[in-house]
């Protein structure tokens, strides 16, 4: 299944013990987390541009992790830009909140295989 | 001469305060009302009047000419709204919801890929109507459902009120202290903020004194639905900010009655004590014109 990027909108800058957050576009951070055969491989903790945008937050951040990448995001929730611009990309999306980066990525690991 | 009704709030009273004040003074004055709520234009409801004269506002839309299109991504770095998503493979793909026609990216693009097209985001209207003996004339803004960027319609309504000559043009603006109530009010002899006795009135009317004091125009403050709370706060606040409680609308149901009219209630219930404040009022603003 070979390398997978996801990224994750997190509340904190804590590498894998980030907590995910219920917002996409204004969490404060993205977590990319690089997957090989469905490992961890590595993880590293940006600033979500979208934080301070005056505008346009969702779609900031998905521009971000498309630079990243990023082939799955995670969030609590998307808003209709966000959303709209990741199907549109082909991005896949896994809505989950309240944990950390770790533990999410164990949840939807089923979800990952089949990438 | 322009004056502005405002107050922070919404719904506090603001398109009440301006209508009557527009029956009163259009019988000795020519005076224009500009409805620059255009998230919200409502003041034509109030006046029982029809929306005429539609114009469109348009802004520019960014296309781009993808043969020409070099995928350097300067578009998307200049774009303050999100509105240019640079997807994987280089290409810029627009999102209109979130433009604001800038053309930041028609200036940055080195390859002049960016074609130039236009998006209707509003429209302005002119009505001519007659209350009771006198005349006055309502332009109004109105942005289209599901728009989000205020000011270019704020603005081509402001220009088209203004392109009418008349003694005095009364603007009644949106709730809040945005970029599009400053834009309204700019430029005014004097700002009229309409607030009530609750604590987000209070919270509120701090705002638009503030900017009122930033912009340098000189601020009265009405009260509205007086004696529903305390006021304490509100005089305090007032003088503080250099201003002055000029009015004190009461709180009453035959405000709600003219209202749901669609006739102010200077001319439903010129008895009533609202209406005898309102003409106060009116006299303290004809003296400032005049």
């Amino acid at each position: 299944m070979g390398t997978v990027k996801v990224g994750l909108a997190v509340e904190d800058d804590s590498g894998l013990d980030s907590r995910v957050s219920s917002r996409f576009g204004r969490a404060p951070y993205l977590a990319i987390v690089e997957l090989e055969d469905g490992e961890i491989g590595g993880v590293r903790v940006v600033e979500n541009p979208g934080a301070s945008a005056r505008s346009g937050a969702g779609i900031k951040a998905v521009q971000r992790l498309l630079e990243e990448g990023v082939r799955v995001a995670v969030a609590g929730a998307f808003g209709p830009n966000a959303m709209t611009a990741l199907e549109e990309l082909g991005i896949e999306t896994v809505e989950l909140a309240g944990v950390s980066v770790e533990e999410a990525l164990q949840r939807i690991r089923t979800k990952l295989q089949g990438q | 001469m322009m004056v502005s009704v405002s107050g922070g709030k919404g719904g506090t009273g603001k398109s009440t305060v301006a209508v009557n004040l527009a029956a009163l003074l259009s019988r000795d004055l020519r005076l224009v009302l500009a409805d620059l709520d255009v998230e919200n234009p409502n003041d034509h409801i109030l006046l029982g009047a029809e929306l005429a004269g539609e114009r469109p506002v348009n802004i520019m839309l960014p296309f781009v000419n993808y043969q020409k299109c070099i995928k350097c991504g300067a578009c998307g770095r200049v774009c303050d709204t999100g509105a240019m998503l640079i997807s994987p493979d280089g290409l810029p793909y627009v999102i209109p919801r979130l433009c604001s026609g800038c053309r930041s990216c028609y200036f940055a693009c080195p390859v002049d890929a960016i074609v130039e097209g236009k998006r209707t985001i509003g429209y302005t209207y002119l009505s001519e109507l007659e209350l009771g003996e006198s005349k006055i004339t309502l332009v109004t803004g109105s942005l289209r459902e599901g728009e989000e960027h205020t000011p270019p319609v704020v603005l081509a309504a402001r220009r088209r009120a203004l392109s009418v000559e008349a003694d005095l043009h009364l603007v009644d603006t949106s709730a809040g202290t945005s970029n599009s109530v400053a834009a309204a009010v700019d430029g005014s002899r004097l700002l009229i903020a309409v607030t009530e006795p609750t604590p987000l009135g209070l919270h509120d009317l701090d705002l638009i004194l503030e900017m009122a004091q930033t912009l340098g125009i000189e601020a009265w403050v009405v009260i509205n639905r007086a004696g529903i709370g305390p006021e304490d706060d509100h005089v305090r606040l007032v003088r503080e900010r250099g201003a002055e409680i000029v009015a004190r609308i009461p709180y009453s149901r035959r405000v709600v009655e003219s209202y749901i009219r669609g006739v102010p209630i200077v001319l439903h219930r010129p008895d009533s004590p609202e209406a005898e404040e309102f003409r106060r009022l009116a006299e303290m603003v004809r003296g400032v014109v005049s």
